[in-house]
């Protein structure tokens, strides 16, 4: 680690990051690169790359065969609403949910990890661009405000990231989900290939093969990275850096620099204003392990604790000139929560193909494009949804109600059960003033701060379009000829998508914005918000590769206006 | 092997693995992986079971899960590992749902063929249990028609034994390289081929870590 010591002694540097995620790596990367001496903040404990606990071990390494413990479902008890985060080989990457308490108005799945890195090491790594289409939605549906921006402004931005943190993926050509700069695809196998020619033929309708953050050829600028070993093992991070991580790829980066000084267990409080100068002038930070307070000042300020995080600080940087929060001359600060909605969709047994199987274990599945609403069409609801899938062959689990025990169970076991395909939606949840957080200043946590509550729910628009979503599955998988097709529609929280955004958004008029097409707090312009607070709508893609594309074009301008003056 | 020499290992795979980036060799890594398997002991002592409870689930295990040509549930720890899984990972009212459950088994194989379980002959053991289990299996396909989800159905005795040997056999070493096939780095994937082309043609083992 760099660490400028007359900068440290006095505590200020040219530029303040918050949060080392998916957009605190990716702004401590540009804005270091760029020159400028950078204090990078993280409330948890620090996380080097290959220093990932469970990454190498083997299925019998883990004691109870992988599962959580009863203690762990109480402690992690949020996290285990997802399903698949609390195990014994990934637990350690998310909070402690009785540690980290929040109040649900009505639920919420606030899905976190607190550690250096964040959510970049258990993120789900698909990476897809917004189009025009969605920068215009709003204004054409009149719906919340428009955004300040068209695709033509952030398509250089995307090739940026794209080229830096290398997706593999298949050029189509759609005009609703834009090709980027991509590495060679990975394979779809043979019934994954089965159903998307049915869609081709009877529905021309697009599938293919997952668009994700994985090297699938080397990357010459990131030589410590090697490509993917299809272990499909992520989530416990990547030994060998094949998928993008903060830690295995900016914040490395960043460090290379010099610029760099990261301090891990730096709890940000709130972000200080100066009403002679109309600007930041830093951040109070609560040092997590030893409950010291302390005081960074820097020249720019960049937010990207992560959606609810950054409101949370921002929520609780209250001063003369902004009583209700920092930057909240609008009063949308906090509102607007979006995310997206699934656990909805169909899944079916295939007949056939028994002679084949595959080795390796891809981390990744096939993507159905948004089709709703295209071109003209009107369903019930606005916008639209995508689907993501796979299909494997179905192992020993499938036996727990089967007849057969003794030797012809393990004899079964030991066999290749019958293909399996499933698909679920990823749908657009509208921007809605009511769906918002807020501070709940009756409970505080272990460091004094008051906790956050969330008060959310899907809408009508949302569940129109999940009869669509499941409908519409369980339609292709039967068109394909698949059998025993089986819809699900289950009982979901928003959050429980990990796509968290909207809670500061972007606008022409800061009356009804919180930031400027460039992150820029409307009435503070040395804050920069570029974590998923700034989105106008959602889309129905996963938001990371956006949510970098806006950091680094943020990061751009910021520092030109450095050099201007004007920050 | 100590925890301490299972780090050191871990540390050094690791480091080679990101030296090396994506160079690194799957049958390199396994080498030095499958040094590090833990031994299912001969002898167990339950920690949560009584004796006697636990001689019953060994046998049950056994039953559900045999050596063949390869090993069985009591040669690769599953008894053991049901007890210390009864122990950590189940909620009060599910452990006392297995304890009484297990009784009730033994209850009924009295009342049935006049003996306790275990002091049946083996012809009978295996017919006992294979009613028992049928019975159980049809009665939970109503509930997962339904969707009731796993996790949710609240298996007697007999399911949740099938369950969690079929969990500790296929996650032990064992379980997953001699009865499954199991490569940890497989370092390429090929998304169909002749199925007999795929490793010796047997299951691919992985985690299995949520309810089933």
């Amino acid at each position: 680690m760099a660490n400028d010591v007359s900068a440290a002694k006095d505590h200020s540097y040219d530029a303040i990051v918050i949060g080392t995620g998916i957009t605190g790596g990716w702004a401590a990367k540009e804005l270091t690169e760029r020159g400028l001496k950078t204090l990078v903040l993280d409330r948890g404990r620090d996380v080097k790359h290959g220093d990932y606990p469970t990454a190498t071990k083997d299925i019998w390494e883990f004691p109870y065969g992988g599962r959580a413990t009863d203690e762990d479902l109480k402690r992690q008890a949020v996290a285990a609403r997802s399903g698949y985060a609390i195990t014994q080989a990934s637990k350690h990457w998310f909070v402690d949910d009785t540690e980290h308490p929040y109040t649900e108005i009505q639920r919420f799945d606030w899905i976190r990890g607190y550690h250096v890195g964040g959510r970049s090491i258990m993120w789900g790594r698909q990476s897809y661009r917004w189009s025009q289409m969605d920068f215009e939605a709003n204004a054409k549906d009149g719906v919340a405000v428009d955004w300040p921006v068209r695709y033509a402004e952030i398509a250089p931005w995307y090739d940026h990231v794209e080229n830096f943190i290398g997706v593999s993926g298949r050029a189509e050509n759609l005009p609703q989900l834009p090709d980027g700069k991509f590495l060679p695809p990975m394979d779809l196998n043979c019934v994954e290939t089965h159903l998307q020619q049915t869609m081709t033929d009877k529905f021309k309708r697009k599938l293919t093969i997952g668009r994700v953050a994985h090297l699938t050829a080397p990357l010459a600028h990131s030589p410590q990275r090697g490509t993917c070993q299809y272990r499909n093992l992520c989530i416990r991070g990547c030994p060998y850096g094949a998928y993008f991580s903060s830690n295995s790829s900016t914040l490395p980066a960043a460090e290379a620099t010099g610029n760099m000084t990261l301090r891990p267990n730096s709890i940000v409080s709130e972000l200080i204003y100066d009403d002679k100068t109309q600007r930041a002038t830093g951040v109070r930070v609560i040092d997590a392990e030893t409950n010291e307070q302390l005081e960074f000042n820097a020249k720019v300020i960049f937010v990207c604790a992560s959606t609810f995080a950054s409101a949370h600080i921002m929520l609780n940087s209250v001063s003369k000139r902004f009583p209700n929060g920092f930057g909240n001359d609008s009063g949308e600060l906090g509102c607007n929560i979006m995310d997206h909605h699934l656990d909805v969709g169909a899944g079916a047994l295939v007949e056939g193909y028994t002679d084949q199987y595959y080795t390796g274990r891809r981390p990744n599945g096939f993507y159905i494009p948004r089709y709703r609403n295209l071109a003209g069409e009107k369903r019930s609801y606005i916008r639209g949804f995508g689907y993501q899938g796979g299909a494997g062959r179905l192992g020993w689990t499938r036996l727990m109600l089967d007849k057969s025990l003794g030797a012809e169970l393990k004899e079964k076991a030991a066999t290749p059960g019958p293909w399996y395909i499933r698909m679920g939606g990823f749908g657009e949840i509208l921007p809605n003033h009511a769906n918002r957080v807020t501070l709940d200043r009756t409970r505080k946590d272990k460091w004094g701060l008051p906790l956050l509550a969330f008060d959310a729910q899907l809408r009508d628009n949302e569940l129109k379009m999940r009869k669509d979503m499941a409908n519409d599955a369980a339609e292709m998988l039967a068109a394909a000829g698949f059998r025993d097709v089986k819809t699900y529609d289950r009982e979901t929280g928003i959050g429980l998508g990990i796509h968290e955004m909207g809670t500061a958004r972007m606008g022409k008029d800061p009356k009804t914005s919180v930031l400027n097409k460039w992150n820029q707090v409307h009435a503070c312009p040395n804050v920069y918000v570029t974590d998923g607070s700034f989105m106008v709508s959602s889309a129905c893609q996963n938001p990371s590769l956006t949510y970098m594309a806006f950091t680094v074009r943020a990061v751009d301008h910021a520092v030109g206006e450095l050099k201007r003056g004007n920050v | 092997m100590s925890d301490h020499d299972l780090m050191n290992r871990r540390e050094v795979i690791q480091r080679v693995a990101m030296l090396m980036g994506g160079a690194i060799s799957a049958p390199a890594v396994l080498a030095v992986l499958n040094g590090c398997s833990p031994k299912p002991g001969a002898g167990w002592q339950p920690l949560f079971l009584s004796k006697e409870e636990g001689a019953m689930v060994e046998a049950v295990a056994e039953l559900i899960m045999p050596r063949t040509d390869t090993p069985g549930a009591r040669e690769v720890g599953v008894p053991a590992f049901i007890d210390v899984i009864l122990k950590d990972a189940y909620p009060s009212d599910e452990q006392a749902r297995f304890i009484s459950g297990l009784k009730d088994f033994d209850a009924e194989a009295q009342r049935v063929h006049g003996k306790p379980f275990l002091e049946l002959p083996q012809a009978q053991r295996v017919s006992y249990l294979q009613r028992v289990h049928d019975e159980a299996a049809a009665a939970e396909k109503v509930e997962a028609d339904k969707d009731v989800p796993a996790g949710e159905r609240k298996r007697p005795f007999v399911l949740m034994m099938k369950e969690l040997t079929l969990l500790g056999f296929f996650t032990s070493q064992a379980g997953a390289t001699q009865v499954l096939q199991y490569v940890a780095v497989p370092g390429g994937f090929q998304a169909c081929i002749p199925i007999a082309e795929a490793g010796n043609g047997k299951q691919w083992a992985t985690e299995a870590s949520l309810r089933f």
